[in-house]
């Protein structure tokens, strides 16, 4: 409040409730009743030819980020259960699986051994720990992306959509996958 | 506000022309403390308003095969996928039909994941050309895997029984 509007308020308050001591002041009180209370402010106005603002609208529509976004997520609230590990350890197996299959589709011409038991053998080459450490990579992404896809289902469902549900589902599913790829581990 | 502290967002694009063209046209500079530039990942590429700027977006026509149809099938794909991935390791048999099953539903979904990847990161509506080519670029793909999986079918173990091996080498 402005010390002009403040000053209007008192002089208004005064006139409202009269006491011994201050309608004695009458002048005062005539001047205060004949003052607007009606704030004024000076705009200033620009004019806006329809091109101009076209090109303002073009201008803004540049900084809109592209939609899911890959690095807007808060990392405290819910990028680790988001559904973008869902598309990422999708695309993982996903690229896997057409990497391999094409690669023993023309394992022919490039003289690549691709077949089962070659792989077989070469794994069962490999230390403990890599071949332990190489099946949790595997199993863990498998474990998560097939609990979290559940989820997702039940999200189409509308089903545990409230958001501290999903934080809460979305913690257990990382602990569930967790156990599961190392239960995996012990088949 | 000085404005050596403005945010630099908030400036026309006009103040700085030697970057409002070519490769820093897309370039969000925090700060003018700054002495490096921040690059997002994909930035947004210019966009082309159709109309006058009041008009609503077009709203493609109403398409049940790539409406519901659609979105009902990956569903049931997806989901068909947790039984059958994980029956053939409890049940600990080989049964190719169950195999070939299996492999032509996983070729599915990652087609149909794929391309929901396109259609998010290169929208038709923005970059036709790329997207075009990127659809086209993933049929192929996707039709050189199914031949390979089937010559991986015929032709070796079967998918199932090579990753139960591969796991207890």
């Amino acid at each position: 409040m402005s010390a002009q509007r403040v000053g209007i308020t008192a002089l208004r308050r005064v006139t409202a409730t009269p006491s011994a001591f201050f309608t004695q002041n009458l002048a005062k009180s005539i001047v205060a009743s004949s003052i607007s209370t009606s704030q004024s402010r000076a705009i200033a106005t620009e004019r806006l030819t329809p091109d101009d603002a076209h090109t303002i609208l073009s201008q803004q529509r540049l900084k809109r980020p592209v939609s899911p976004h890959l690095d807007i997520y808060d990392k405290k609230q819910t990028y680790f259960t988001a559904s973008i590990w869902q598309r990422f350890t999708g695309l993982g197996f996903s690229g896997l699986l057409y990497g391999y299959s094409i690669a023993y589709l023309v394992a022919p011409l490039t003289g690549l051994h691709l077949e089962s038991a070659s792989l077989v053998a070469a794994f069962g080459a490999l230390p403990v720990a890599v071949k332990g450490g190489l099946k949790f990579l595997v199993a863990w992404p498998f474990v998560f992306h097939a609990i979290n896809g559940v989820r997702h289902a039940a999200y189409d469902m509308a089903w545990g959509f409230k958001k501290t549900t999903i934080l809460r589902s979305g913690w257990y599913i990382w602990g569930a996958s967790v156990v599961g790829a190392l239960a995996c581990l012990m088949l | 506000m000085a404005s050596i502290i403005r945010p630099s967002l908030l400036r026309p694009a006009t103040a700085f022309p030697r970057f409002s063209t070519g490769l820093f046209q897309n370039t969000t500079r925090v700060a003018a403390f700054h002495a490096t530039s921040r690059r997002a990942i994909l930035p947004p590429l210019p966009q082309k308003i159709e109309g006058g700027i009041n008009e609503p977006v077009r709203v493609p026509p109403p398409s049940p095969v790539h409406g519901h149809y659609h979105w009902t099938m990956e569903r049931l794909v997806a989901l068909s996928l947790v039984p059958l991935t994980v029956t053939p390791f409890a049940a600990g048999s080989l049964n190719p039909v169950m195999d070939a099953v299996l492999c032509s539903l996983i070729v599915i979904h990652s087609h149909m994941g794929f391309q929901n990847v396109i259609i998010d990161y290169l929208p038709k509506w923005r970059m036709s050309g790329i997207n075009k080519a990127a659809m086209w670029a993933l049929n192929a793909a996707t039709a050189l895997v199914a031949v390979g999986l089937y010559e991986f079918e015929t032709t070796d173990v079967g998918v199932t029984e090579a990753i139960a091996r591969l796991w207890h080498a």
